[in-house]
C-alpha cells in the first residue's frame, strides 16, 4: 500500500523529523493520529493527484523521546517549519485524530499557508472518558476499525515505542474540550473539512457538528460504515470527497456527477 | 398488548383479473380504485372507533392486492380522518427510496399527526425490486445504509454531508423535524440477523410478520441477544409482530373460510423471473441458514378462529415471540363483500380486543 513512498528526513525546530512522500501536484501534507504515522491505501490513492508528504512528528516511530514540545500549538509550530523545510510554503493540510488537533493549531497560527484543512475523525473535541486506542493489536483493531475482520492484521507495536508516543500525547494533548483553541476557532480562515466515520469507537460521530457550529467555514461529512480509521475502511470514499473538497472548497457541494445513462 | 390494523387499500374488482404480477394497469377499474380508498377512510375510522391502537399501511406496487404505492399520501390521507388513533408506516421500503426524501416526508407526517406516528423501515418483498430495478444483492445493503441515513438526518443539528456505498448526499438538512422527541417509535422490519443487529445497535423496535410462532420467536430471542450485548432491553412494545387474521363467529366457520384461503400467491410472478429473483436474493431467519425469500408463495394464515379461539392465539404469540402490538392483516377469503371486512373487524374490536388488554 506504500508503493512509491520514498522515505526522507528533514531538519526543523531542533528536530530531525521523518517523512514518506510521493505524488506530484498540489502538496498535501498529513499529520497523523496518536498511534503515529501508518500509511493507508488512501495515501496512495491521493497521490495520483497531490504531492503527498506524511510526516512522523516528533516522538513518535524510532524518534527519540521528545521531552522538549510543550503543547499542540508547539508541536503546530514545528510541522508548520518541517513543511517549509520541504519547501512547502502553501499546502493543503490533512489531520488525522490527534494530527486534527495539531492541524487546527497550525491552520490558526499560519493561515495564509493552509489552502485547506481536512480534519479525519479529529480529536480536538473528546468524550471526557475518551483514550487513544491501547493493547494488543487485535484490541486496537477492535477500536480503531468498524469491521476490523476486513483489515490487514496490524503491525505489533514495541511496547517502548508505544509507551513513549503514549506519554507525549497524554503531555501535549490538552483537555477534551479546550477552551483555548475553541475560543479562536471562530477565527479560523482556511476552508475546512470534517470526516467522521458513522461507526467510529473511540469519538462519537454525534460531536461532528461542534466543529461546524465553532469554525466559519467548515463542512461536515459523515463516511458511512467506517470507524475511527476512515482512510483505512474507506480509502476510495475517503479519497473522492477529500480530493473533491482540496479541488472545489465550498463548490464541492455542487454535484458534478453525471447521471445519464445513455446519451 | 395493542393492537393495529393493516389498512391495504382493499380494491374490490368488477371483473376476474389476470393472476400475474405486475397486474397489468390497463385491467384497473377507476370506480374500483375510488371506492377503495373511500373504504380506506371508513375502515380507518371505524377500527378508531372501536379502540384499535395503530392504523398501519405498507408500500407495495403494480398490484391491486395493497393498493398504497405511496405510503406518506396514504397516511396523510388516513390521518385527516382520524382523531386518536396511531399512524404506523410499516413500511417504507428503504432500499429503492430517497432516504433523505424519506425522513423529510417521516417529519412531516409526524407534525401533521400531532406525533402520532409509527415508522417501520423495510426492505420489501422480492418483488418489489422489479418495481424501480433494484438490484436483489444490494437490497440488503441499500436498506442498512439508507436506515442509518433517516436516523442521522433526524439527528444532525447542522447541514451534513453522507459519503456512502450506495447514497451520495453533499448537503443534508432536514426540515421539518419529527414531533415526537427524541424521535417517533422507530422499527426495523424484517426477521434477519441484520435487521436484529440494525434495530439493536441504534436501540429502535423490531418488527417480525408472518412466520410461525416458533420462528419468530427465535428472531426476537435473538434481537434481544443482540439488545443486551449493546446494553439495553427493549419493551414489549418493541416487537411487532405482524399476521394474517383469520375470525369468524364460531371456529367451524372460521376453518370453513379458512378452507377457501389460497395456496399459491394469488398475482405470481413468471417462473424465469421468480427463478432470477431467488438465486439473488436470499434470507435468513435471525442468521440462520439461509433460506429462499417468499416468491409466489401465499402468506399463511397466523391466527385463525371464533374469538375466544383468537384470544388464546393471541396470548401464545404473546408468550412465545414476545410482541407487545401485533399488525393485523385481516382476511375474508371466499367474499369480494366489503362489509364482510367490516363484519371482522366488529368482531376482533367488540370480542377480542377488551380480552387482550392486559396480555
Amino acid at each position: 500500500m506504500a508503493a512509491g513512498f520514498r522515505e526522507g528526513f528533514v531538519e526543523a525546530d531542533g528536530f530531525r523529523i521523518r517523512y514518506r512522500e510521493a505524488g506530484e501536484g498540489p502538496a498535501l501534507v498529513h499529520l497523523h493520529g496518536a498511534g503515529g504515522l501508518r500509511l493507508t491505501p488512501a495515501h496512495e490513492l491521493l497521490s495520483r493527484k497531490y504531492r503527498v508528504v506524511a510526516f512522523e512528528m516528533p516522538g513518535f516511530g524510532a524518534s527519540a523521546e521528545n521531552t522538549r514540545t510543550r503543547d499542540m500549538a508547539e508541536l503546530a509550530r514545528t510541522m508548520a517549519a518541517a513543511a517549509g523545510a520541504l519547501g512547502l510554503d502553501r499546502f493543503n493540510l490533512m489531520g488525522t485524530s490527534f494530527g486534527g488537533k495539531a492541524a487546527l493549531w497550525l491552520g490558526l497560527q499560519q493561515p495564509e499557508r493552509v489552502l485547506a484543512l481536512v480534519l479525519e475523525s479529529p480529536a480536538a473535541i473528546r468524550p471526557p472518558d475518551a483514550a487513544p486506542p491501547a493493547g494488543t493489536p487485535e484490541d486496537m483493531a477492535r477500536r480503531l476499525f468498524a469491521h476490523p475482520e476486513r483489515q490487514p492484521p496490524l503491525p505489533a507495536v514495541d511496547p517502548q515505542q508505544a509507551a513513549k508516543q503514549a506519554a507525549f500525547v497524554r503531555r501535549v494533548f490538552g483537555p477534551p474540550r479546550d477552551p483555548d483553541l475553541e475560543a479562536r476557532l471562530p477565527g479560523l480562515a482556511p476552508p475546512t473539512l470534517v470526516l467522521f466515520g458513522t461507526r467510529d469507537a473511540m469519538i462519537p460521530p454525534d460531536i461532528g457538528h461542534l466543529y461546524k457550529e465553532l469554525i466559519p467555514d467548515c463542512h461536515l461529512v459523515f463516511i458511512y460504515d467506517a470507524g475511527h480509521a476512515i482512510a483505512a475502511e474507506r480509502p476510495e470514499a475517503f479519497t473522492e470527497v477529500v480530493s473533491d473538497f482540496l479541488d472545489r472548497h465550498d463548490a464541492f457541494v455542487v454535484s458534478r456527477t453525471p447521471t445519464v445513462i445513455h446519451p | 398488548m395493542q393492537v393495529s390494523y393493516f389498512e391495504t387499500g382493499r380494491y374490490y374488482a368488477p371483473s376476474n383479473l389476470p393472476r400475474q404480477w405486475p397486474m397489468p394497469a390497463g385491467a384497473y377499474d377507476r370506480a374500483a380504485g375510488l371506492r377503495a380508498f373511500r373504504g380506506m377512510v371508513e375502515r380507518s375510522r371505524y377500527v378508531e372507533e372501536l379502540g384499535f391502537d395503530w392504523v398501519s399501511v405498507s408500500e407495495h406496487h403494480y398490484s391491486p392486492r395493497i393498493l398504497t404505492p405511496s405510503l406518506p399520501i396514504a397516511a396523510a390521507y388516513i390521518a385527516q380522518h382520524v382523531h386518536t388513533i396511531k399512524i404506523a408506516l410499516l413500511g417504507p421500503i428503504v432500499p429503492q427510496s430517497n432516504p433523505v426524501l424519506l425522513a423529510e416526508e417521516m417529519a412531516m407526517l409526524d407534525t401533521m399527526t400531532e406525533g402520532r406516528l409509527i415508522v417501520g423501515m423495510l426492505r420489501g418483498t422480492t418483488n418489489e425490486m422489479l418495481t424501480y430495478d433494484l438490484n436483489p444483492e444490494e437490497s440488503r445493503e441499500r436498506t442498512d445504509e439508507g436506515m442509518e441515513l433517516i436516523l442521522r438526518a433526524w439527528k444532525e443539528p447542522q447541514p451534513f454531508g453522507w459519503q456512502g456505498r450506495h447514497f451520495h448526499y453533499r448537503t443534508v438538512s432536514v426540515w421539518p423535524k419529527p414531533l415526537q422527541q427524541p424521535l417517533p417509535p422507530l422499527y426495523a422490519l424484517g426477521t434477519s440477523r441484520e435487521a436484529s443487529d440494525f434495530a439493536a445497535r441504534n436501540h429502535i423496535g423490531l418488527g417480525v410478520s408472518f412466520g410461525p410462532f416458533e420462528a419468530m420467536g427465535k428472531v426476537t430471542g435473538y434481537y434481544k441477544g443482540e439488545c443486551a450485548r449493546w446494553g439495553w432491553q427493549p419493551e414489549p412494545h418493541q416487537i411487532i409482530y405482524r399476521a394474517n387474521i383469520l375470525i369468524a363467529e364460531t371456529d367451524e366457520k372460521a376453518q370453513q373460510a379458512l378452507a377457501q384461503y389460497p395456496r399459491q400467491a394469488v398475482f405470481p410472478l413468471k417462473d424465469e423471473v421468480a427463478a432470477a429473483l431467488l438465486e439473488l436474493d436470499q434470507r435468513n431467519v435471525a442468521g440462520e441458514g439461509r433460506r429462499p425469500a417468499n416468491v409466489n408463495r401465499a402468506l399463511p394464515i397466523n391466527f385463525c378462529g371464533g374469538p375466544d379461539e383468537i384470544v388464546a392465539q393471541l396470548k401464545e404469540a404473546r408468550e412465545r415471540i414476545g410482541c407487545g402490538v401485533v399488525d393485523l392483516s385481516f382476511q375474508t377469503p371466499g367474499s369480494d363483500d366489503p362489509d364482510a371486512l367490516m363484519d371482522a373487524l366488529e368482531l376482533f374490536g367488540t370480542k377480542v380486543l377488551p380480552h387482550i388488554r392486559d396480555i
